[in-house]
């Protein structure tokens, strides 16, 4: 045996200690994160059905932690309901209860059972039915979409007119930019002065839009040679409309 | 023998235009509507890959491209899925339910929606690259339709469920609609190119081949219209019902394949047309039994089903000759999809069939939950539709609700797409299912 020999065994044995110490500490972390998650049963997508008279609803909720804070969604095929965020979210470790934004009025009051299940109540307009979800996997949660940033030239107030029912209507969209993304004034005045409550605001390439999801109205226009041409929709019915920087 | 030739030039002007479109991008695979898939078929079930849930019932078929399912959500949005994990990329929303199928063209969806609208979104991120304004979608209606009670009130057609699906060629995207007309757009703009009127609603997908854009409509006629100038070469008048209006209009989608155009029709008949003149080859009865489906064509044989008979053929591309009939278990809407030795269907009563390529028996099937449930018993214990139990009067709101309850049970309307072995389809459960 060579003195080069004898130094590529002692190399051997070290590599292979630093290797078997690399492993004994992933099995340290992964044992220190087990519990944890062990500890957090109610994270995750959850699958079932809300049993109402003669007939099923299937409910899919999503429920994660971000930042220390439970945010959740929602998809009831049938409903309409794609992705719908909870409000009212609280989780303990006995259950969860939350409500489904949106004009539905649905709550959800569930207790985490001794076989992993989540059973309660699907309450809706007054009726109850049991429900029960089983966990099928990784949360999903979706986000609701964010404003956008609008671009420097659409900031700032804009107006035009249209005419609903035999009704002149005038409108002002102002537009200002923040760090979180753009905000928006939405004015209509009728026979009455009305503040929509805009949720969404987003531009890309030329094509701004600006919505109120809780009354039902929406514009979107294409911004081109200084003017927003486009159509303001209420419900089906949509109008168009050529917004004018307000001078 | 110049026929063939100037055929197989044809075939191949056709596949050069659609070069950038993959064979599993668009309804039926290509722009001739084939209904061929290539790769690998399932010949038993294993597991469901997973399952993709919506807002509302998905009539749309799924389309593929870059490892990623696209198709429409009768909850207004369109979804881009991830095809290994199921997982949404992006969803976008229209102003109303989107039952057509999309097509993926340079990196651009193009689908239509209820709302009136067709979209182009980015493929990769679903930004809104443009929107064209159709003169508005609508159903197919009739007084007295399907001899529903009061004779004398119009009544929408509750089983006029598709949306017209886009083709896209040579920088030109063609499309249906409701309005009655065949729209071509620049397919970068959405700038109009041309568009032809028809005398009723258009909700049969356009098939292209050799510079012919091939389409039926609600006016009980099928049409063969210039692909560049929108001019009509021909058109063929398929059957007439005055009385209930059950029997009238192209609502399958044809398939054009060597010169011949095969088409399904309300009036129960399958045709197959001379696609030079519009001439009658040959047509295949089925006692009253509406073609909903669109054939596919293979292997000088056309594959397609009927609704009320339930009834699964396949027949001599060439004569129209029987060689498969399989009696089925509910209606079918859904498209025969041919891939290797086997053929996907779906059913209404919430089933998925895979079948013997040769001798059409079923190799295997899949029912969705919904289907197992048989809520309101609108299954018989043998999984036909419960019809007596559900038509008990002609009253007009009866036959709606009917209908309503039978897609309760996660009718399967979507055509099924085959990728590497996984079966993407859609059904009225909400749900988009990947089985392997």
């Amino acid at each position: 045996m060579t003195r080069s020999t004898t130094r590529t065994i002692h190399r051997g044995r070290r590599i292979r200690a630093v290797g078997a110490f690399v492993r004994v500490i992933a099995i340290i972390v992964v044992a220190t994160v087990l519990p944890c998650r062990a500890e957090d049963p109610i994270s995750g997508r959850w699958e079932g059905s809300a049993r109402i008279p003669a007939d099923d609803i299937t409910v899919v909720l999503d429920l994660a932690q971000q930042n220390g804070a439970w945010v959740g969604s929602i998809i009831i095929p049938g409903l309409g309901l794609k992705g719908a965020p909870l409000t009212d979210l609280k989780v303990q470790a006995s259950g969860v209860n939350f409500a489904v934004k949106g004009a539905l009025g649905i709550q959800l009051k569930l207790r985490l059972d001794a076989n992993n299940k989540l059973a309660g109540d699907f309450e809706q307009a007054g009726n109850r039915a049991p429900v029960t979800l089983l966990k099928t996997g990784p949360p999903q949660v979706e986000h609701p979409p964010r404003n956008t940033p609008v671009a420097k030239e659409l900031e700032g107030e804009w107006k035009g007119d249209y005419e609903m029912l035999g009704y002149p209507r005038h409108v002002s969209i102002k537009f200002a930019n923040h760090p979180d993304g753009a905000t928006a004034d939405f004015v209509i005045v009728g026979r009455k002065h009305n503040v929509l409550p805009v949720d969404l605001i987003t531009q890309e390439g030329d094509l701004v839009t600006v919505d109120s999801h809780e009354i039902g109205f929406s514009f979107e226009g294409r911004l081109r040679d200084g003017k927003l041409t486009g159509a303001i929709s209420q419900g089906a019915i949509e109008t168009p409309l050529v917004l004018m920087r307000s001078k | 023998m110049i026929t063939k030739i100037s055929g197989i030039l044809g075939l191949f002007a056709t596949l050069c235009a659609t070069s950038a479109i993959d064979a599993q991008s668009m309804f039926r695979g290509d722009a001739m509507h084939s209904g061929t898939f290539a790769g690998p078929a399932p010949r038993q079930f294993h597991r469901v890959k997973w399952k993709f849930p919506t807002g509302d019932r998905v009539i749309s078929s799924p389309v593929f491209k870059d490892n990623v399912i696209y198709f429409g959500g009768d909850d207004g949005n369109v979804y881009a899925v991830d095809a290994a994990t199921g997982r949404q990329i992006w969803k976008r929303a229209t102003n109303g339910p989107a039952p057509a199928t999309p097509a993926i063209a340079d990196g651009t969806v193009y689908i239509g929606s209820y709302d009136g609208k067709f979209y182009a979104f980015n493929a990769q991120t679903g930004a809104v690259k443009w929107k064209f304004a159709t003169d508005g979608e609508r159903r197919f209606e009739a007084k007295g339709l399907h001899g529903m009670q009061p004779k004398n009130q119009t009544i929408a057609d509750p089983f006029d469920i598709f949306l017209s699906s886009p083709v896209v060629a040579n920088g030109t995207v063609y499309f249906g609609s409701g309005d009655g007309n065949v729209y071509a757009l620049d397919s970068a703009t959405g700038d109009l190119r041309w568009k032809f009127k028809t005398g009723d609603v258009v909700h049969a997908s356009p098939a292209l081949a050799d510079g012919v854009l091939f389409f039926g409509s609600w006016d009980s006629y099928f049409y063969a219209v210039d692909a560049a100038t929108g001019k009509e070469k021909w058109r063929f008048h398929g059957g007439e019902d005055p009385t209930i209006h059950n029997q009238v209009g192209f609502q399958s989608s044809p398939a054009v394949m060597n010169g011949t155009v095969y088409t399904g029709c309300r009036d129960a008949n399958l045709y197959a047309l001379d696609a030079a003149t519009g001439k009658e080859k040959w047509r295949f009865f089925n006692d009253l039994s509406w073609v909903i489906t669109s054939p596919a064509v293979a292997d000088g044989k056309v594959f397609f089903a009927t609704s009320d008979s339930s009834l699964y053929h396949v027949v001599d591309a060439n004569s129209g000759k029987p060689i498969v009939r399989q009696q089925g278990k509910a209606f079918m809407f859904s498209s025969p999809a041919v891939v290797s030795d086997v053929v996907f269907i779906g059913v209404l009563n919430g089933t998925l069939e895979a079948r013997d390529l040769k001798t059409g028996d079923l190799l295997w099937d899949f029912k969705v939950e919904k289907s197992k449930q048989n809520d309101g018993w609108v299954l018989t214990g043998d999984r036909k539709f419960n019809v007596p139990f559900l038509f008990h009067s002609n009253w007009r709101e009866v036959p709606l609700l009917a209908t309503d309850q039978e897609i309760r049970v996660g009718a399967i309307f979507s055509s099924p797409l085959v990728v590497n072995g996984v079966v993407y389809f859609g059904s009225a459960d909400g749900f988009l299912y990947a089985l392997e």
